[in-house]
Formats: C-alpha cells, structure tokens, sequence
C-alpha cells in the first residue's frame, strides 16, 4: 500500500514534470478546464432558468444536482480520466505490452499518470455552485453533513471509474468498441441533465442498477438536502462495492485475453 | 549452470477475421462470419542456461516476437509449458517482472514528454532499486555507452540511435537476470549497431545476464551469439552453435557488378547469376572462392561499383529446409505462419509443417 502511494505520488510529479516542459500547456490547462466549465453553467443556466422544478425536484435540489454532477465530472478528469480513455487504442496498437512487463499495477499506473491539474478550478467552482444550491434549497449544512456528502461525491466518482474501466475493457475482447464509447458519452450527457429520481419504470432500472449514471448526482444530492433514507444510501453504497469488484475482476479478465499487437 | 528458461510444446494460435473483398463481402461478414486461424509459435521446446547469449533468428513473421511476448507473460500461450526463472509468466507476478527486462526496438519504454533522466526515477522507483545500486548501475552503464549527454535531453528529441542506448540503459538499472532484446538494432546504422553490440557483450560477460535476442540481422547473431536458434513458420528449425550454423548454411556471398559501359557479363565458374543487364550483375558466390572471383571480376570488367552481401536470413532458413528434405516452402510466403480456415465461432488450428 505504501508503495502504491509513494509510486502514485511519483506519477503525479512526472505529470507536472511533462506538463512544464511545454510552459503554455502549464499555464494554459487551468484557463482551458475554466472556459468549459463557465460554458457548461451557461448551458445549464439557460436550460433551467425558466422552470422552478422538475417533478418533486426544487430549484434549489436541481443546481445542487448540476454541481454535484459537474464534481463528480471535474474529479473524473482531474484523477484518472486522461490516463484511463485511450485504454481502448492502447489495446489496439499494442501499448499495453510495456505495461504488462513493470513490477507494478499496469491499472494504477494507467489511473494515475494522466493527472489533470488544469480540472481543480472546475472542482472548486463546482463547490461553489452545490453552496449556493444549497442556500437556495434552505440547507442548513453542518459539518457532518458536509463531510458525509463530500464521501458520497468521492464514491460516485469511483463508481463513474468503474464503469469507464468496465467499458473500456471490452476491447480486450472484441475488435472494436467505438460505438459503446460513443453511447456511454450520450448516456452520461442525459444523466447530466436528468436526476435519476425522475426515471420510472425501466429505465430506473436501468439508470440505477445496470448503467448506474443515475445514481452519480442523485444520491449525493439526495444526502445534502435529506431526502433520501438510509437503505437509499446502503443500496448506493452496495452498488459502488459490487461495481468496483466486477471492474477489477473484468479488467483481470480482459488481460487475461489480451492479444497485443503485431510488431 | 541452472536452468532460466525452459518451454515444452509452446504454441499460440491467433483467431483472425477474414472476409471477401468488397461491399458484398463486408454485407456477407456481417451475416456469416469466417475466421482463420493463425499459428504464429507451434510446439516450441527450448531450454536456456544462466548467463547464456541465444539468438533467436528468423524471417519476418516467423514467431520470433511472439515467442518473446509469451516469455514475459504480455500473451497466454494458446497450449505446452512455460517456466522463466521457475515463473509461469503469464501470471504477470511482480516478484517475475523485477528480474527481467525486456527492450523492444519498435516500442519505447522511455517517456516521451521528459528526459531519460527522469524516465529512470520513476523506473528506480517501479523496481525499488536502492540508492547506492541506481546510481553505480547508471554510471557504469551510461560510461559503456558514453551517453552521459543525452540523459537530461528530452527523450522525443533524442535520435533513434540515442533513444536505443537509453532504453538499454533504462532496462538493466534494476539489474536483471533475464534480459529480452527484440530487434533492438532494427532501423539503426552500422556505427550504432556497433555500439550496441559492444555494449551487449559486456553486459552478457560482466553481469552474466542471461539474454535472448531476436533479429533478422545475421550480424548481430554471429557477433553476439554463441548459440542459435532459428525459427520459420513458428516452428524451431534449427537450434545449436552459431557458427556451425553459418559453416553449414551460409555459404555464398552476393556480388552485385555495376559496369562503367556496355558490358556481355558471363557469370565465373561456379557462380549462380542471379540477375542480368548490360550495365549490371548480381550473382552468388560461395564462399571460398569470393576472394579469387572478385579479383577476376575486378581484372576483367570496366567496374564503376562493387558490393558483396552475406546471404539474408530467408536464404539460410531456405537452406536448412533444403538440407532436411523439404522443397519450395521457404519462398515467397516463408514468413507467414500456418493458416487454416475455420466456421463461425470456431477455432482451428493451423500448422506449417517442415
């Protein structure tokens, strides 16, 4: 474990080691990761500004619902998603190879050594806008609120790992898998915009159970403004441990089926 | 000496989707697919000794790459045994990864965006190698290399000659006791070949490393290797002493005659003409007699230019076929592996057969 984290430590010094090699890209990644984020408020100002709620959803639960989502997202890049989006060519040209041979988790290598600095002020705006979510809401957050809701935000962040690991490790079977990449991308643009609390029938199935998108914000959201019971909670958090099982056992399974690549 | 790598009946057969050319054939795929099989390594037994230096020859396509990939466990063989220092490699154990290493001339271990200096913390790191031991190995292996230059120089602007040496460097820090070289000369000139071949024998003779090459530059095996084995069509064809192997057969040199004016070349006794115009030919000699026919050649012709070649490695893949009874299965096609055609969903398996 220690070593683990001395490596991750390391991975991430290397990153900032690359990143000033190219002084514009240092500086530039934090302006970049901003301009999206004030577009994406844009996008959502525009969509929501002319209804007070959603279904039993107020106003206040929706923009606590559209932080939370874009922390969850700003995480999901800050952490591991450059590191873990090209899994799918690396399988296919064969860059896996080098991996396979290091004395450590191609996996935790992978996750760790893409970190995106240029994401932390989408985090801390995203922060900003559950806080005033939350005074829109009338939410008084204590500190154990606080804190319970920051854990649940981290375990969605790890559920929306699993299922981008899940997903990218089917090309360790089949010989391409651009179209399921393009549907993860639509479906978590719809779960952006919808809580999963307004799904019925089927598709909450779908939404809470097999592609768990809609539990990502919902559950968090849920926790921060009390409107979700405990068993809610233990079923999200049983969902995170049973998704983070399979992702690791697939992710085994598919190297265990990797071809590499000719050379 | 104790036993390091050792393989019994190895073979790893591909799958591969294969489908008429065209709009009706892609229509036809979609609804009855049809796959071959590929059988890059077939029934492979080898045993390798510490400190040993083999050479693992072969035409493209032959299977050396993929043998290579199944020793350091990056593939499952498809069937036979495998052990490498008492590992099954394909259970990618880390105690196994940090005594071997492996350097890929068409894939680099080294990080792109940063020096190779810096390529080599993070390696001392992935193999916990102790401070005193990083820096002894890095001295003595950048001094063989002299290539105390280029270890703060960004790795994407190093030359391809450069980029080899460090990816040497960064696969023996960790001192292992197997080493992989797949093509590690492949694209380089003569002078960084050479380097790299002085360096090799080295670190074979000062470390006793045990280290398998793969290359289909016959130089590299007959300046390196005191033992050889060859491979075509995935399957071991020869195994033994290199320079039994090139008495045996590599036996003729190629001498390709350009003429300074219109010249009627007829071919020396003994020699096979290969190729013929007014202005040029190409025929083989053997051997023995190379120094008396380039005399003649040279005394008898207006030459403008004169090269001699050793004979390639199809040649001498073509000639131990030979030397064993088997005809015409080394020409065009001698590097592809067995194929046989197989239904929906079915795995075959192919053989090339010697």
């Amino acid at each position: 474990m220690r070593k683990n984290l001395r490596f991750v430590w390391l991975l991430i010094k290397c990153k900032f080691t690359r990143m000033m090699m190219y002084r514009a890209d240092f500086f530039h990644a934090f302006v970049n990761d901003g301009i999206l984020f004030a577009v994406q408020l844009l996008a959502f100002s525009a969509i929501y500004s002319q209804v007070d709620s959603i279904g039993d959803w107020s106003y206040g639960q929706m923009i606590i619902f559209v932080g939370t989502f874009s922390a969850v997202n700003a995480l999901n890049m800050l952490i591991y998603f450059f590191g873990i989006v090209d899994i799918p060519g690396k399988i296919k040209r064969g860059d896996l190879d080098l991996y396979l041979t290091k004395p450590v988790s191609p996996l935790l290598r992978l996750t760790f050594e893409s970190v995106n600095v240029g994401s932390l002020p989408l985090v801390a705006m995203s922060a900003l806008i559950v806080r005033y979510g939350a005074s829109a809401a009338n939410v008084d957050v204590s500190l154990p609120l606080g804190l319970g809701y920051a854990a649940l935000v981290l375990l969605m962040t790890l559920l929306w790992y699993d299922m981008e690991i899940i997903l990218r490790s089917i090309p360790f079977l089949v010989i391409t898998a651009n179209g399921i990449m393009r549907v993860e991308g639509e479906i978590i643009g719809l779960n952006f915009k919808v809580p999963g609390a307004l799904y019925k029938g089927f598709f909450k199935i779908l939404f809470y159970f097999l592609l768990p998108y809609g539990i990502m914000a919902t559950i968090p959201t849920q926790f921060l403004t009390r409107s979700v019971s405990p068993a809610g909670i233990a079923a999200a958090v049983l969902t995170v441990a049973a998704f983070t099982a399979f992702a690791l056992w697939f992710w085994k399974f598919g190297l265990r089926h990797y071809k590499s690549a000719s050379s | 000496m104790s036993r390091i790598i050792q393989t019994k009946g190895l073979t790893k057969t591909y799958r591969r989707f294969k489908k008429e050319a065209g709009l009706k054939g892609s229509v036809k795929s979609l609804f009855k697919r049809q796959f071959v099989s590929k059988t890059a390594v077939s029934d492979f037994d080898l045993a390798m000794e510490a400190g040993e230096f083999v050479g693992l020859i072969g035409p493209n396509g032959a299977g050396k790459t993929t043998l290579v990939k199944m020793l350091t466990g990056i593939i499952a063989p498809t069937s036979g045994e495998i052990s490498v220092l008492g590992y099954c490699p394909n259970k990618l154990e880390n105690a196994f990864k940090k005594q071997y290493a492996v350097v890929m001339g068409q894939k680099s271990q080294l990080i792109y965006d940063m020096t190779a200096a810096d390529t080599f913390l993070l390696f001392k790191e992935m193999y916990e190698i102790p401070d005193a031991a990083y820096r002894r190995n890095l001295e003595m292996f950048i001094g063989l290399f002299g290539a105390g230059e280029y270890l703060n120089t960004q790795a994407r602007t190093l030359s391809l000659g450069e980029r080899m040496k460090m990816e040497l460097v960064a696969a023996l820090l960790h001192n292992p006791k197997v080493l992989f070289l797949d093509e590690p000369t492949i694209g380089l000139d003569a002078p960084a070949q050479r380097q790299i071949r002085a360096f090799l024998k080295e670190v074979n003779s000062l470390n006793g490393t045990t280290i398998l090459l793969t290359s289909h530059y016959m130089d590299d095996i007959r300046s390196l290797c005191p033992r050889s084995v060859v491979l075509s069509g995935g399957r071991k064809i020869y195994d033994g002493r290199t320079d039994a192997l090139f008495a045996s057969y590599q036996t003729h040199k190629k001498v390709t005659a350009q003429f300074e004016s219109e010249t009627a070349f007829a071919a020396p006794p003994g020699c096979t003409l290969l190729e013929s115009d007014s202005h040029k030919a190409v025929f083989m000699v053997p051997k023995e007699e190379s120094g008396a026919v380039l005399e003649r050649t040279m005394r008898e012709y207006r030459l403008k230019d004169i090269s001699v070649e050793e004979e390639d490695v199809g040649a001498v893949v073509e000639k131990i076929y030979q030397s064993r009874g088997g005809a015409g299965q080394c020409g065009a096609g001698q590097g592809e592996a067995g194929e046989s055609e197989t239904g929906q969903g079915e795995t075959g398996q192919g053989g090339a057969g010697i």
